[in-house]
């Protein structure tokens, strides 16, 4: 369970994020909803305790991410919206690479990689050194990386951007089974379609504050609209007015 | 779990870049073995070059040889091939005809008969490359023995001990030794061993850092529950084994391209001992921690690798400096300079090409007062990723 309560961060005189709160539970997919640049990577940023909040707390699981950050970082598994891999290693090892980073036994990784390759459908190109993969192969490694150590919170900044049908498929799929599994997911998404298929629980944020907090069927409602696009634009310039 | 986080990353840092065949060219082969060849093939073709005019028959332009029958024959009974030549002197040295060309002035004779100084007139070009001057130097003192063969004969005319005119003499002591000779040949070798030991970590120090930042890995990489300090320690650890690599290779070639040099027609000595081999490395040691810090820093500040290539190769002309200086001006050394970084371990290395021998004093004072200011780069390098406006190229 992630829970974030009224971070801020700016940089120079830029305020990035204002006093952001949001909640993720396990056993739900999360959405952090927002156009470009409406502060989403910085949140989440925070979130991962990659940087430190100014204001506010975050804490993963009852830890606090600011004051222990490598704890809480072991509690989650993150892919942020840089996923670059190494290009002279297989996907098997920059999967390991990171297991063994998390401290996992050479066995654990081994097993739990299998399953990932499975459950991804990675077979094809697993052992392949990983210069030339298409857009599609490096997302699903680097989910694979981020959650070798198979974590209880699963972060992702726009997992499916820039990726075809069937990956974006498979990928939704795995995080169905996770959520399933009783994991709690949070993820950052400009796409409404995206967030509409697999989100149970969506917080718009727009200039770096939040608009909305709630279901699909929540802010249709308040938004007295029938679509989540057209919802989410009648929030977020409702929001610019106020 | 602090351990396993250096080990982890040194041990993927090093396999990574192994796996990559333009580090391994670029900065460990050619790092190594290029300046021990490149040094191999100058030196052979100057001596060669030296040779070839010093042995053969000297050639020797002359104006108006006919002024000068006596000295003609002279010329001939050295050896000397006498030719004739058509253009000007001056435009005949411009053009690289030739080294050297004799004129004799047409009073010459007359000159002769009176006892006064007879003029010949020498032309040649003072600023040409090396194995001219040697053609100038024949011909000179050829000039010089007939010059004092004629003067002998006619004080010996007179009645007068033509040792008379010589009021002193010198006797040369020269207290070089053949080894001594050989070391002044190898005053470059301190240089390529630093230079090899900067070029072989360059690659890694920036790859692991702008490199890694310019790929976005970097971020990925900070997520594991691992702390910064652990990371880059085990980054530097690698970038500093390449550099060690680097250096133990060109050592190697060095110790290879050595029988090759042409030391007898030199007459010098020229010898390095695999226990000498393991001095320079012990040496050099300490100076691997100093560079893969300084390239550590300087390419963890820059947004992307071609940024980071720019600078961190401009650190490759700081060993140059006191190699150049301790070229031109040879310096008493005095106890700053043992505790300054790669001046002093010029100076050991140089000591030991000379086959003087070395307190273990001094040494001890070279590696520590490198290693202080390498442990002050490094602790500052494998900090650099805790700020966090270091962590993203946007």
């Amino acid at each position: 369970m992630i829970q974030v309560e009224k971070i801020s961060k700016s940089f120079g005189k830029v305020q990035a994020v204002k006093e952001i709160s949001l909640l993720a539970e396990d056993g739900k997919i999360t959405a952090l909803l927002g156009a470009n640049g409406a502060g989403k990577t910085t949140s989440m940023r925070m979130i991962y305790a990659l940087i430190t909040p100014e204001t506010g707390l975050v804490t993963v699981d009852g830890i606090n991410s600011t004051i222990n950050p490598v704890a809480a970082r072991a509690r989650m598994g993150v892919l942020p919206d840089a996923r670059g891999l190494y290009l002279r290693l297989t996907a098997r090892e920059n999967i390991a690479y990171f297991g063994r980073l998390q401290g996992m036994d050479e066995s654990t990784i081994k097993s739990r990689t299998n399953e990932l390759v499975e459950r991804l459908g990675m077979t094809k190109f697993i052992d392949r050194q990983t210069d030339g993969f298409s857009q599609g192969q490096r997302v699903k490694v680097a989910i694979a990386r981020a959650l070798v150590h198979d974590p209880q919170n699963i972060l992702l900044d726009e997992p499916t951007n820039g990726l075809d049908v069937m990956s974006t498929r498979a990928i939704r799929t795995f995080l169905k089974e996770e959520k399933a599994r009783g994991k709690c997911i949070l993820f950052s998404s400009h796409v409404m379609q995206e967030v509409s298929a697999v989100c149970d629980e969506i917080t718009v944020v727009d200039a770096g504050t939040v608009r909305a907090v709630g279901s699909e069927e929540h802010l249709l409602e308040i938004s007295g609209q029938s679509n989540l696009e057209d919802a989410f634009v009648s929030l977020v310039t409702t929001g610019e007015d106020s | 779990m602090i351990g396993s986080a250096f080990k982890t990353v040194f041990f993927k840092e090093v396999m990574e870049n192994i796996r990559d065949k333009r580090t391994m060219m670029s900065s460990v082969v050619m790092g190594s073995f290029l300046g021990p060849i490149m040094a191999l093939g100058i030196i052979f073709m100057t001596v060669q070059m030296g040779k070839d005019k010093s042995e053969k028959q000297l050639e020797l332009p002359v104006i108006n040889m006919q002024f000068a029958e006596n000295f003609e024959q002279f010329l001939l009974s050295q050896d000397v091939k006498i030719l004739s030549i058509e253009k000007e002197p001056e435009t005949a040295i411009k053009d690289k005809d030739h080294d050297v060309i004799l004129s004799i002035d047409e009073n010459f004779g007359q000159a002769m008969s009176a006892g006064v100084p007879a003029k010949v007139m020498l032309y040649y070009d003072a600023s040409a490359k090396g194995a001219a001057n040697i053609s100038v130097k024949r011909v000179r003192a050829l000039i010089r023995a007939y010059s004092s063969q004629i003067g002998h004969t006619r004080l010996q005319l007179r009645g007068v001990s033509p040792s008379l005119i010589n009021a002193v003499s010198i006797e040369e002591h020269d207290q070089a030794t053949d080894q001594s000779k050989g070391a002044q040949m190898m005053m470059f070798l301190p240089y390529f061993l630093i230079m090899g030991l900067f070029m072989g970590s360059i690659y890694l120090a920036i790859d692991t850092t702008a490199g890694e930042k310019e790929r976005k890995s970097l971020e990925p990489l900070f997520l594991n529950p691992v702390n910064r300090v652990d990371v880059l320690s085990g980054k530097l650890a690698a970038t500093i084994t390449f550099g060690l690599m680097t250096l133990l290779l060109t050592l190697i070639a060095f110790k290879l391209t050595l029988p090759f040099y042409p030391t007898k027609s030199m007459g010098i000595t020229l010898s390095l001992g695999i226990v000498d081999m393991v001095m320079m490395f012990l040496v050099l040691l300490p100076l691997s921690l100093l560079a893969g810090s300084i390239q550590t820093i300087i390419a963890a500040f820059s947004k992307s690798f071609k940024e980071a290539q720019t600078y961190v190769n401009l650190v490759i002309f700081i060993p140059l400096i006191p190699s150049m200086l301790l070229m031109f001006m040879p310096v008493k050394e005095k106890l700053w300079m043992i505790a300054t970084p790669i001046l002093s371990q010029n100076i050991i290395i140089n000591k030991m090409i000379r086959g003087e021998v070395i307190e273990w004093g001094t040494i001890g004072i070279s590696i520590l007062g490198t290693l202080i200011v390498g442990l002050v780069l490094a602790w500052f390098a494998v900090r650099l990723y805790n700020k966090e406006n270091m962590l993203f190229s946007d």
